[in-house]
């Protein structure tokens, strides 16, 4: 496998697994605007971990994810007390702060971002992803899954059938909190660099948008939103070199994105992958 | 001194901020719709005023007057706005009878920024660009402050247009049927409303508004990139969300108070903590007082 | 087995349910009638737990629930069906029905065990639906979704079953299923509090009347005997007809 095409699957394991740290919340109904947030959080410490204290990667990950996740959980209380367009501001507030803390430790590398030595190659990335998939695809199949799309569909009556609505969204907040920051503690360590300026707002806004996009009903949406994020522009960059006409299909792959997210949103909103699709692909 | 010359540029910077929070609480209260193609306009007018008559820019070969550039730059943006409008609140309106409920107008918007913003960097790249203009380069002095010209501009046209607005919406038809709507689009068009000549009308005017904003930024910093709606959205919904959504008043307060919040910041503590006092007013705010200081409770009830 | 004791409930300054009280006895078959706007479906609210009640109270077998916040209401025994049909639209006909349960099962319990998906299955078989399972809700006709509505609230197991027009919008056949299964629930000891306008149906199922008019009780007795109440009558034909 030539190096160029494990970096494209590296890129698209990480992806999923930031794709599953924003889907969680969206199940439940609720939107994060704030996934960099999670991944700075992850990625920082991950990376200062194995930098700085020579911890071993496999010690570094899980450590990472459970910071964020502490995070997550802390900020779960006040964030979930906000509603609809309140709440997509609040987790946006949210990443930029994280942001606007970390630019500011020197030790941590400041505005020039951190680098570190520790490097996690494709066979790390996928088997956490798989993990990840597994984990995810567990937790939708249990009576928690069930009672986190219930609140997704109608929190009052999940109420009045006994779901606890409250730490139903503050569970699936924090998982998807601690996959944001696994998936941060993979970025670094794959790239061997992260910096608040590329994992910022349109960070935030391109997962967000690429989750919706694959669908929040399954757990296959997060992966048919992130095959389509990280492939599309490849694709298109490959497509370009195929002939001098078609340059401009390089430079304008994320208007495309941006075009393809308008029309999915106009024509499929509930997103590629639905209920309904998955069950027409088990009975088939 | 030094305080009362940041304070005052805090205000500069503050009043240009206050379009575009105006633009916003405008949308959110009108249609409970949180538009993130504001920003994008501000940057695309500001990116079309320099290329059109900037040095530097030049798009077409000669260096265009400011003043027309200035009026194409608002043009391109409130076509860009009514763009927006048809596919997305409108066919939203359409397909689902009430697009308010719904999280898709707020997405769809996050694709046009998308779209715009990678325009824009097609044609001119990412580096930010460098504003002369004839007028620009003026400043003021006022009792030992300096006040640059552009910046003087935008603060009095802040408080003029935001008046006309205001009067606007209170004294004329067409604002007691934009009132009407932001109420309760059904009924207003059981009363014989037409909504859907009307809607475009609120993306016009927020359009026309982030559009000015652009421009004067770009006159005042003499600086425009593709990127500069990102730092502007963020402490315009900072200045709408404290002025209360759906508030213009309140907006233009929020705007200004945010505009010196973050100079003072910059001034006292360095321009990387910036992001910190801003961002951390804007969570409290939310989370404790999400009406903001003058805004209804009702704003913001449908989901998105 | 539930008792409202003088309660009322005002929505700004409109008083919707004024000094309302009755009992529901235990084993009963209570229908809960009125002309439109009397405030059954509040009345309903009030019980599940949705609203709080302004005055007065409410027991549950003798317990004084009025305070009990609407989540816990389930584990005391009342579930409830909706006037307009409220079931989780992306989720499947046996998710729905699953939900019904949710209060006494572990939450990481899968959705997919065969036990659970056979006893869903088999409540759904016993009220004629069972050719559904899979099926995302909103797909289904609404005489169905109106027909799972009662089994999910069945699932949950309750004491007291409430049910807002289950029978609206059902055809006759439909209509004749939907008693069966209710009388068939109240022969297993469940108490059957109903809000209906099909007289027909009240007539045949239910034993105990309550009727309502403008937010206030205004007769409670046997089905035959509502008739002859003239107030009723007034109630709903005017007053000339009485």
């Amino acid at each position: 496998m030539s190096g160029y095409v494990s970096g494209i699957l590296a890129q698209l394991a990480i992806n999923i697994v930031i794709a599953y740290s924003v889907f969680l919340p969206a199940a439940a109904g609720l939107l994060n605007l704030g996934a960099a947030g999670f991944v700075l959080i992850g990625g920082y410490v991950a990376g200062a971990l194995t930098l700085k204290a020579g911890v071993p990667l496999f010690v570094a990950i899980p450590l990472a994810g459970l910071a964020a996740g502490l995070v997550a959980f802390l900020v779960s209380f006040p964030i979930l007390r906000t509603r609809g367009v309140y709440m997509v501001l609040a987790t946006f507030a949210f990443a930029e702060i994280v942001g606007g803390v970390l630019i500011n430790i020197p030790a941590l590398g400041g505005a020039a971002g951190l680098s570190v030595t520790a490097y996690a190659g494709l066979p790390v990335v996928f088997s956490v992803t798989v993990l990840v998939v597994a984990f995810v695809s567990w937790l939708l199949a249990t009576r928690f899954g069930l009672a986190m799309r219930a609140v997704h569909d109608d929190e009052n009556v999940a109420l009045l059938f006994g779901v606890n609505l409250r730490l139903t969204q503050v569970f699936a907040f924090t998982i998807g909190g601690a996959l944001g920051g696994i998936g941060g503690a993979l970025l670094v360590h794959q790239f061997n660099f992260i910096d608040v300026q590329t994992t910022g707002v349109m960070f935030s806004i391109f997962v967000l948008l690429y989750v919706l996009m694959g669908g929040t009903q399954t757990a296959w949406g997060p992966v048919a939103g992130a095959l389509f994020f990280t492939l599309a522009p490849e694709g298109l960059r490959r497509a370009a070199d195929l002939a001098p006409a078609l340059k401009f299909l390089e430079s304008s792959r994320y208007i495309v994105f941006g075009v393809a997210v308008v029309l999915v949103m106009m024509w499929r909103p509930e997103g590629l992958v639905t209920r309904t699709l998955v069950d027409r692909i088990r009975r088939a | 001194m030094q305080t009362l010359q940041q304070i005052v540029n805090g205000l500069m910077l503050g009043a240009i901020l206050s379009f575009v929070a105006v633009a916003f609480t405008l949308t959110i209260g009108m249609l409970n719709f949180l538009n993130f193609t504001i920003p994008a306009l501000f940057m695309v007018a500001g990116m079309t005023l320099w290329a059109l008559a900037s040095s530097g820019g030049h798009m077409f070969g000669f260096g265009m007057h400011w003043l027309p550039a200035a009026l194409l730059g608002i043009t391109v943006a409130v076509a860009g706005s009514l763009v927006v409008e048809r596919f997305t609140y409108r066919f939203m309106k359409a397909k689902y009878g009430d697009a308010t409920e719904h999280a898709l107008p707020l997405v769809s918007s996050l694709g046009f920024v998308i779209v715009f913003e990678h325009l824009v960097i097609t044609l001119w790249g990412t580096e930010p660009q460098r504003v002369t203009l004839p007028f620009a380069e003026t400043d003021l002095r006022v009792a030992g402050l300096v006040v640059g010209v552009p910046q003087l501009v935008s603060l009095a046209l802040a408080f003029v247009l935001v008046a006309l607005l205001s009067a606007l919406l209170s004294r004329t038809r067409l604002g007691r049927a934009l009132r009407a709507i932001a109420e309760n689009p059904d009924a207003a068009t059981l009363m014989g409303i037409e909504v859907n000549r009307i809607v475009p009308v609120v993306f016009l005017i927020t359009g026309a508004l982030s559009a000015i904003a652009g421009i004067l930024y770009a006159a005042s910093y003499r600086t425009v990139s593709p990127f500069v709606g990102d730092a502007v959205a963020a402490d315009a919904i900072a200045g709408m969300v404290l002025g209360g959504l759906g508030n213009v008043w309140g907006a233009i307060v929020g705007g200004l108070f945010v505009g010196m919040v973050k100079v003072l910041a910059i001034s006292w503590f360095g321009a990387e903590i910036e992001k910190i006092p801003v961002w951390g007013l804007l969570l409290a705010i939310l989370v404790f007082r999400p009406t903001g200081l003058f805004g209804h409770s009702k704003i913001g009830k449908g989901k998105f | 087995m539930l008792d409202l004791e003088n309660v009322s409930k005002s929505f700004g300054g409109l008083k919707v349910i004024d000094q309302v009280s009755f009992t529901v006895r235990a084993g009963s078959r209570t229908a809960l009638i009125g002309p439109n706007g009397a405030g059954k479906t509040t009345v309903f609210n009030l019980i599940s737990g949705a609203y709080a009640v302004d005055q007065g109270t409410i027991r549950l077998e003798g317990g004084d629930i009025t305070a009990l916040p609407a989540r816990l209401r389930i584990r005391q025994g009342i579930a409830r069906s909706f006037q307009n049909v409220r079931l989780m639209p992306h989720l499947s006909t046996l998710e729905n029905v699953m939900l019904g349960e949710h209060w006494r099962s572990s939450p990481f319990a899968l959705t997919r065990s065969r036990d659970a998906v056979r006893a869903a299955e088999a409540a759904l078989a016993d009220a004629g639906l069972g050719t559904y399972p899979g099926q995302v809700v909103s797909t289904l006709p609404y005489g169905i979704q109106k027909r799972i509505e009662v089994v999910r609230a069945l699932a949950a197991g309750p004491r007291l079953l409430m049910l807002d027009e289950p029978a609206a919008g059902l055809n006759t056949a439909e209509t004749t299923e939907l008693r069966a299964l209710l009388e068939r629930a109240s022969a297993q000891g469940i108490t059957l509090l109903v809000v209906e306008h099909d007289m027909n149906f009240v007539r045949r199922l239910c034993d105990h009347v309550v009727v309502l008019n403008f937010g206030r009780k205004i007769f409670e007795g046997t089905p035959g005997a509502v008739h002859a109440d003239p107030g009723v009558r007034e109630a709903y034909l005017g007053a000339q007809a009485a």
